[in-house]
């Protein structure tokens, strides 16, 4: 599990809660670790190359 | 009245556009304080804008069904030589030079301006509480909200106060403040209607669209707004047809997905009700229910969350400086935002690709997704969660969960009223359809709407 206070502090950022990063990094990192290569980012959401 | 009845009695003669203008100024004058759904109202020029209306129907010019209809905008969308705050304190003086796509395109519609409407600070919430211009009343009972981050423009139309409105959604801000409000609201697909001249809450997640008082009153105004724009580097060419449904449109045989899993858990049981009760109705009309297992939908709400944090801090860090301008939320949200690694923010764009992939065998199997909007009513002003099925959650999180992977997924989605809650508060139901098909699940609505799913006009205008 991440260290979200650590990391805010050496970023210079206060951060009064970090439960809501706590639980989204509980949801993400699963997804995260699933991923293959192969897979490249959406970087743009360009429907037409999948819709048309 | 409708927009469509609206503009029958426009070329009847019946009524006149200076009328209209003057019942909406009235109306906002006589409800603003209590709703403070409007941020800036700009009443005399939209006399001025309904003048000129009059004139070019008199002479013959007939700039199509919004011309002369009262509109207002969310403060999000520029407009020319008129404030726009974003609901922010840091854009308080902004005057831009231009209109928005969105604001050119009505005019050139022959819509009449009445003004810009409050909404979530920086459009980054779903309360529309804002700390700066004061919270949006929901006009159906004003200790509640109308949701967000689109609010006033929800509790503007629900109160009659313009017979559309536009709101943008990035993580559902136009359909809850649909549902939460009684109206119809829709999210196009993405690159649909341009954002050219609409201030960025996550560029990736971002949609433009319509809140109205009918299904066929939202599909006039995205006839009016929908397009290529070379301004906006995400608009797309593909063609736009007419997206108003039919007179007595059927939705016989179509395949309606009914999403078991994911949308129907931990619901508000007048919701579950009430959106079973819209597929008894859809059957009723003929078309073919069908259990369709979605993709993980929380999954998209995670990707979702970690772009729309990564992609507002990038907006809003040059304001950062500035902590004090900022209401507390949004900027717990903007710091958090600006913890998320980069390497986080690429994964999220892969797998938004992956899920995309995913939920696109989902239209071999159906043709549309019915689902609740919201998984409860309109919570009151300042409640910080909300119970539902026996556990207390975030009400942010519980009022975003049904709506924010369709952002992910830039698909087009449709929120109608379908019933009313214990409270007497409006019950939303959305639509989901495949990218581009927005005259699809508009035809949906509308068949649904004309097969009496609905509520009962808001008192507000009446009893406030």
């Amino acid at each position: 599990m991440k260290d979200w206070r650590a990391i805010a502090k050496a970023s210079g950022i206060e951060v009064d809660n970090v439960e809501p990063l706590e639980t989204l990094e509980a949801a993400f990192r699963p997804l995260v670790n699933g991923l293959t290569p192969d897979v490249e980012p959406a970087t743009g959401l360009l429907l037409e190359e999948d819709g048309e | 009245m409708t927009i469509r009845e609206a503009a029958e009695a426009l070329r009847a003669r019946r009524v006149s556009a200076v009328e209209l203008a003057a019942a909406a100024n009235a109306r906002i004058s006589r409800l603003n304080s209590k709703l403070n759904a409007f941020i800036t109202v700009t009443a005399e020029q939209a006399v001025e804008e309904a003048r000129r209306a009059d004139a070019e129907l008199a002479a013959g010019r007939d700039r199509g069904p919004l011309h002369g209809i009262p509109v207002a905008v969310k403060d999000l969308f520029a407009t020319r030589g008129v404030r726009t705050t974003c609901g922010s304190k840091v854009y308080a003086g902004f005057v831009p030079a231009i209109d928005a796509a969105v604001a050119e395109r009505l005019r050139a519609a022959g819509a009449v301006m009445l003004g810009k409407l409050n909404m979530h600070e920086m459009a980054y919430g779903i309360t529309s509480a804002n700390p700066h211009y004061g919270p949006v009343r929901n006009p159906w009972n004003l200790d509640h909200s109308p949701g967000g981050s689109s609010g006033g423009s929800g509790a503007a139309v629900a109160a009659g106060m313009v017979y559309a409105a536009m709101g943008s959604d990035t993580g559902g801000s136009i359909r809850i403040p649909a549902a939460f409000c009684g109206v119809v609201g829709l999210k196009p697909t993405y690159g649909r209607v341009s954002r050219y001249g609409a201030m960025p809450l996550a560029y990736s997640l971002d949609h433009m669209g319509p809140l109205a008082r009918s299904v066929r009153d939202a599909a006039l105004v995205l006839n009016a707004i929908a397009g290529y724009d070379r301004r906006d580097p995400t608009s797309s060419r593909h063609p736009v047809v007419d997206f108003i449904p039919d007179d007595g449109c059927s939705i016989r045989r179509l395949r309606i997905g009914f999403p078991g899993s994911f949308y129907f858990d931990h619901l508000d049981p007048g919701v579950e009700r009430a959106v079973r009760g819209v597929f008894a109705r859809a059957q009723s009309l003929g078309a073919v229910v069908k259990p369709v297992r979605v993709p993980d939908v929380a999954a998209l709400n995670a990707v979702g969350r970690v772009i729309l944090l990564a992609e507002a801090s990038a907006v809003a860090e040059p304001f950062l400086e500035h902590r004090e301008e900022f209401g507390p939320d949004v900027l717990a949200l903007l710091d958090q935002g600006r913890l998320v690694p980069a390497t986080d923010y690429i994964n999220a764009q892969r797998l938004r690709r992956k899920l995309s992939r995913e939920f696109d065998q989902l239209w071999s199997e159906v043709d549309c997704l019915i689902a609740p909007t919201t998984p409860n009513t309109a919570p009151r002003t300042g409640d910080a969660t909300v119970r539902l099925g026996g556990r207390d959650e975030d009400v942010r999180l519980a009022v975003t969960r049904l709506v924010r992977g369709i952002n992910v997924l830039g698909l087009p989605a449709l929120s109608i009223p379908c019933g009313l809650g214990a409270s007497g508060l409006p019950i939303g139901v959305q639509i989901i359809g495949p990218a581009w098909d927005e005259a699809l699940i508009l035809r949906i609505g509308a068949a649904l709407e004309d097969g009496g799913v609905g509520i009962p006009r808001c008192p507000a205008a009446e009893v406030l």
